[in-house]
């Protein structure tokens, strides 16, 4: 295998090494997880179909309205609690689609860690900021 | 559309390579430099030409296009005949390999207009004029058409791909397998180990080092759905992780270029879901 193919974490193959084929191929085994990851993204997906579909479609049926209109539509309780719903759908889905580009993409280590640790955070604040504007709309 | 086999016509005219320029992304090493035009047959009405991949590592030179351009009256239908006349004929340095000719070993798998294909079952009749013949796209070129396969014979060696099984072998005959036992193993066991698939794989492009790639995966499921295998959970267990098996994105360029029209695609997915049936 090439040598810019090898992504060698733990340095277990230098260009001096003589490992064999086997060894290199099999690496450090199974994480044995990966299901879950697989499993809530389609589970975020089916939710987000309905629910970005009532979104476009309330927000054209409010395109006329000015911010007052829009901002007490989203006031109201169940639209707050399917709004808080549809983003935290988003976010989780966003959180696991943005690890797999890092983790297709990104071979540094270091850089590969720092990335899925900033994917996280960032979407965790985007989810946080987004729920608070639901809330802040339905209790003010 | 969803690809289901490559028999299946495409109602798109696609760009036969992805439109960049030859050499974007290639390290010095590895740009394409400008080749020999062999000289073309005297008298020939059918001339096919094509742009053949030259490259010997050893040489410490970079690799070339070379033209070389064949008479059809004098030439057998598919292209393996054309490689074995340009080769007898015109230039016997051009490597590549081929043993059975007529699809079954999976020697002769190269790029072939842009395509992954087994030299031997592509008709002349399919090839542009001139067409391109390229080595396989994911893999260190030994000589010319030859690709290095150690690293995925080793992935797959690492799914352990024999019968394990702790009930002894019956006294006196087989181990025994219903026709529809067997009938599960169908669009499994007809793969060749050509590669063509997982040199097709963008997945196994960037991430082949961890990821198995659409040959093994399917060789993979044909274990996991044997009836007399035993070690289904532990390959299972051996499978679930976010490289091995779950790089696969469902690009499906496997199902799209392989020459036994098999869907390793369809086989992968079969594969996650069987992991989530054992955990809900």
């Amino acid at each position: 295998m090439s040598d810019w193919k090898r992504h060698d974490p733990l340095n277990r193959n230098p260009a001096t090494a003589r490992s064999s084929a086997l060894y290199r191929a099999i690496g450090l085994g199974s994480a044995k997880s990966g299901a879950h990851h697989w499993w809530v993204q389609r589970v975020t997906a089916v939710a987000l179909v309905p629910l970005l579909v009532w979104l476009v479609a309330s927000l054209l049926a409010h395109a006329r309205g000015d911010h007052q209109v829009l901002a007490l539509w989203l006031g109201q309780p169940a639209v707050a609690v399917t709004m808080a719903v549809l983003l935290m759908a988003l976010f989780w889905h966003m959180k696991l689609g943005l690890r797999v580009i890092v983790e297709d993409y990104v071979h540094a280590d270091r850089v590969k860690f720092a990335a899925l640790i900033a994917v996280d955070l960032v979407c965790l604040a985007l989810l946080a900021i987004g729920v608070f504007a639901s809330l802040y709309l339905a209790f003010r | 559309m969803l690809i289901k086999s490559s028999k299946q016509v495409s109602r798109w005219r696609t760009p036969k390579r992805f439109p960049v320029s030859r050499n974007s992304g290639a390290s010095p090493a590895s740009r394409i430099e400008p080749g020999v035009s062999w000289p073309e047959p005297e008298g020939a009405t059918r001339v096919q030409r094509f742009k053949v991949y030259r490259h010997d590592p050893e040489s410490g030179k970079n690799p070339r296009i070379d033209t070389y351009a064949i008479d059809r009256d004098k030439c057998g239908p598919m292209l393996l005949d054309a490689l074995i006349k340009i080769k007898n004929e015109i230039d016997p340095t051009l490597t590549f390999r081929r043993s059975c000719r007529e699809g079954v070993c999976g020697s002769c798998a190269m790029n072939i207009d842009g395509t992954n294909w087994l030299a031997c079952i592509r008709s002349l009749d399919e090839i542009s004029e001139p067409s391109t013949v390229y080595p396989l796209n994911n893999m260190d070129v030994i000589k010319d058409l030859v690709g290095d396969q150690t690293h995925v014979l080793a992935q797959y060696q690492s799914i352990t791909p024999w019968l394990r099984s702790k009930t002894p072998a019956p006294a006196g005959h087989e181990r025994l397998q219903s026709p529809e036992e067997r009938k599960r193993l169908d669009g499994d066991y007809e793969c060749i180990l050509c590669f063509c698939c997982t040199a097709g794989c963008p997945s196994h492009w960037w991430n082949g080092d961890r990821f198995l790639g659409p040959a093994i995966l399917l060789q993979a499921h044909r274990w996991l759905v044997d009836s007399r295998d035993e070690a289904t959970g532990e390959r299972l267990d051996e499978l679930e992780d976010p490289f091995k098996l779950y790089r696969c994105h469902t690009i499906l360029n496997c199902t799209r270029t392989c020459p036994k029209g098999l869907n390793p695609g369809k086989k992968i997915a079969e594969i996650k879901l069987m992991i989530q049936q054992r955990r809900s």
